[in-house]
């Protein structure tokens, strides 16, 4: 604010730079697109092929392995019945056509492959973007003959492209698939592919202002993985509730689209219309703003350190404390939400026919409290991965070098580094874990379940602090591939729970996996054994990723 | 002749910070300017408002005649800019990122490229997260020298480069001149200046403190003489204008005003040194004269401006 209240304090009309840069506006601001279309694509190639083929593949594996399970009616209306739990509706969103073949595949893998699509277009976007910005790439290309748009332009064109090829990609496979029912056309089949790259195309234009409004590019994720996420928290509650705030949220809106149920077309004109409104203000800001500058200029800050910095620790407080606090609130709030739609479950679950608690097994409502304790789980393993890898951004950006050039030896700046994940990820479960209790308790009148729910919580910790093992380890002995190999460890879990028994791999394995084999209270009762054993698996990846970092060369980027 | 660059008047805020406040500067057609001043003083933001990357907030920039801000594109065909510090895509080649901002400007003639390649001896296979930062120079240098651009606007060109490179960078910024072709040299290593530059323009907090030809500047200041005498020193520091005289032993150091050289040369003869060693005034003791001095007490005054400003 301070930059704004100091200009317009002098009386005479002198010209303010957005005054002269509207009256200004730069000559050919698309020029040199060409070139800067064949950068965006060269250098992303690998990525771009990546995220096609994994949400192509991962629609078309779950079509090849339902038209293999579901090979009767009967069995649709049953998966029908089943889809209609406010579990799958939390985790996978609304039902369109559940009993039809292309239905099934709909409501068990079109929340997963929209949201593949959609983070994956935010990432590429950055790639280009601010962190080309952030490099001083963009200057140097700035300086020949490319225009004020144009490489951002290119950046959101290629990754349109790699929209509409997701969205064709999925049509395509589901119309060989011949998910659609006999005689009904492939009109469902085209509707899904649109969803899917509608989707997409609105995650382009949040990228494309996140991009203009953030400093750094680590910010630009973060925004651009916040707003998608609150896309995904607003339809949860939508869908769990009077269907109202499904509306709010574009995710929403490509749910709505309905294929092989309403199909309806016209939900598209409300993607398609978001996101050229998203991209004319990206536009309008980039030719407001200054190269490498977001929309608030910096301000000088302290002179001096304080004293704690000089630890690793205190340090990596002071350089973590933007996603630290973000992730807390973003965390701690959704615990709050979810505990409140749960109340509103419960009734519908009593009104619920018996055949279809069956189905679901238990009472229903402990099932879906342990989900939504699960998905709090993984988002704070999403937390923790983050803090973690900065051992890894820090070695590749050269600052681990200046610390490590001091008097730290390799260990000790390593595991004092670890402690944010390790203590920051134990009070989030502990704390959302209790909110949600709270939240949920509020709403029945029952307090008890403040204690419970963030014992239930903190029981993932040692899962947790598997995927930061695992982290640790790739950044001990594949550096150069940790951060990309960590977060693909990340998905693939993500996957798993989402997907689960469809990936058709072997039980002992999918149940050995992390946050399977912690115990899903309040649906299954507590063990002390898997926890324990994760908590040494998870002690063993830290100790030998640690331990090889000690032997190893520091590799930069 | 006319101007390549003209810059009247040229304000520039970043938040709190006056970056910029009145900068005059001038490139006249087929000359080497150089462009001197401390780190912070306002170089590099001068640099990208001429490229069109910043917008000035107040004052007039031309270059080769046009707005560089509004013509961006159009000017930029016969620009070519080597930034201080070159990041490329790590996972690029040097030759493929010299092609890529070759594709983004008047193209580069293959012979031309190939000779600049050999002349700075860079591997153009290597990737680019592999270079040093030396490397990754070169890369800029070699895109920019073998273009045909009419300006070459050069922000800290050499940093990073060891000596030898330095002294094919100079060849090749003299063959630059030669073809008649401007050059703005940003630099705050002064025998590179005093080598290759017609002009200089000293800034200093976002304003010119000097600006003129470097025989012109060279007058400003004063030569560092050393002589050998039996006796009389004393009588050389009473004589008007001879400064900071030390004496050790026989050997006496003073700097001398150009202006009063012939008189204190005379008084000098008369004192019978056994040797003398005169060294001409260098651009880096005027840069030294104009910063080091009361730089610290300017700074504090710019300090509580800002804070004036920033409070109104």
């Amino acid at each position: 604010m301070t930059a704004v209240s100091t200009r317009p304090a002098a009386p005479a009309p002198a010209p303010t730079p957005d005054a002269a840069s509207q009256a200004r506006r730069p000559a050919d601001p698309f020029a040199g697109i060409g070139a800067a279309l064949r950068l965006v694509v060269r250098r992303n190639r690998v990525r771009l092929v990546t995220w096609l083929y994994v949400v192509v593949g991962l629609f078309a594996y779950v079509a090849v392995y339902y038209r293999s399970i579901f090979d009767t009616q009967q069995s649709l209306d049953d998966f029908a019945r089943v889809s209609d739990t406010p579990a799958i509706k939390a985790l996978t969103g609304l039902e369109a056509a559940p009993n039809t073949m292309g239905g099934a595949v709909w409501t068990k893998i079109w929340m997963t492959c929209a949201l593949c699509l959609m983070l994956g277009v935010a990432f590429l976007v950055t790639r280009s973007g601010r962190a080309d910005e952030e490099l001083g790439r963009t200057e140097l290309l700035r300086a020949h003959m490319l225009g004020i748009h144009a490489y951002s332009t290119a950046a959101w064109l290629v990754n349109a492209a790699l929209c509409l090829a997701c969205g064709v990609g999925v049509a395509v496979a589901s119309i060989l698939l011949e998910l659609d029912p006999d005689g009904a056309g492939v009109t469902g089949s085209l509707v899904l592919g649109a969803s899917i790259a509608g989707v997409g195309a609105v995650a382009l234009g949040v990228a494309a202002v996140a991009n203009q409004v953030a400093t750094t590019s680590r910010g630009a994720n973060m925004i651009g993985a916040a707003v998608i996420g609150a896309f995904y928290v607003l339809r949860m509650l939508g869908d769990l509730g009077d269907g109202r705030l499904t509306w709010v949220s574009p995710i929403g809106w490509g749910q709505e689209m309905q294929p092989w149920g309403a199909n309806r077309w016209w939900v598209l004109a409300l993607l398609l219309g978001l996101t050229v409104v998203l991209h004319l203000v990206a536009l309008r800001l980039e030719v407001r703003r200054d190269l490498g500058a977001g929309l608030v200029a910096d301000r000088p800050g302290p002179a001096r350190a304080p004293e704690r910095w000089t630890r690793p620790l205190g340090l990596s407080l002071r350089l973590q404390r933007g996603p630290i606090i973000g992730w807390s609130v973003a965390v701690l709030l959704s615990a709050v939400l979810f505990g409140s739609v749960v109340d509103a479950m419960t009734d519908l679950l009593d009104d619920a026919s018996s055949t279809m608690t069956d189905v679901i097994g238990g009472t229903g409502v402990d099932d879906l409290v342990a989900l939504l304790v699960e998905i709090i789980a993984l988002v704070v393993s999403v937390f923790a991965v983050q803090t973690a890898l900065a051992l890894r951004t820090d070695e590749a950006a050269g600052m681990a070098e200046l610390q490590l050039a001091g008097a730290v030896p390799r260990a000790r700046w390593a595991l004092d580094r670890l402690v944010i994940p390790a203590v920051g990820s134990a009070a989030l479960l502990v704390v959302s874990g209790a909110l949600l209790g709270w939240s949920y308790g509020a709403s029945t009148g029952s307090a008890g379940q403040v204690g419970s729910l963030a014992l239930a919580a903190l029981a993932y910790w040692p899962a947790v602090m598997v995927v930061v093992g695992v982290a640790v380890v790739l950044f001990g002995w594949a550096p150069r591939v940790a951060v990309a190999a960590t977060w693909a460890v990340v998905g693939a879990m993500w996957v798993v729970v989402v997907v689960g028994p469809a990936l058709r791999l072997p039980d002992w394995l999918l149940d050995a996996l992390p946050f399977a084999a912690t115990p899903a209270q309040p649906a299954e009762p507590f063990s002390w054994t898997p926890v324990v054993v994760l908590a040494a698996v998870a002690a063993v990846l830290v100790w030998l990723g640690v331990d090889r970092f000690r032997r190893r060369d520091v590799v930069t980027a | 002749m006319g101007l390549a660059i003209e810059v009247d008047g040229l304000t520039k805020r970043f938040g709190v910070v006056q970056a910029l406040r009145g900068l005059d500067l001038a490139v006249p057609t087929g000359e080497v300017v150089g462009f001197l001043g401390p780190n912070g003083s306002g170089k590099s933001t001068t640099i990208r408002i001429l490229l069109g990357l910043l917008h000035a907030d107040g004052g007039r920039a031309t270059v080769l005649g046009g707005d560089p801000w509004v013509d961006a594109v159009r000017l930029h065909r016969s620009i070519a800019y080597v930034p201080s510090d070159v990041n490329l895509w790590p996972n690029l080649t040097g030759g493929e990122a010299i092609d890529i901002l070759a594709r983004l400007s008047a193209p580069l003639e293959p012979a031309r490229r190939a000779a600049m390649l050999e002349r700075f001896e860079l591997d153009p296979t290597k990737k680019a997260r592999t270079y040093s930062k030396g490397n990754r120079q070169k890369v800029a240098l070699v895109a920019a020298l073998a273009s045909r651009a009419d300006l070459l606007v050069l922000d800290e060109p050499t940093s990073g480069l060891d000596p030898l490179m330095e002294a094919v960078f100079t060849d090749a910024v003299r063959e630059v001149k030669a073809e008649g072709r401007s050059v703005l040299l940003s630099s705050h290593i002064f025998a590179e200046v005093e080598k290759l530059a017609d002009r200089v323009t000293i800034i200093r907090e976002g304003a010119a403190v000097e600006s003129g030809t470097i025989a012109e500047l060279r007058h400003l200041t004063r030569s560092q003489v050393t002589v050998a005498v039996d006796a009389g020193a004393d009588r050389l520091a009473a004589l008007a204008g001879v400064h900071d005289l030390h004496q050790q032993d026989d050997h006496v150091t003073f700097a001398v005003d150009e202006a009063e050289l012939p008189s204190v040369l005379a008084a000098v003869a008369a004192l019978q040194p056994r040797s003398l060693v005169a060294n001409p005034p260098s651009l880096e003791e005027l840069f030294l004269r104009h910063y080091g001095d009361d730089l610290a007490a300017a700074e504090r005054r710019a300090t509580a401006a800002d804070r004036e400003g920033a409070r109104s």
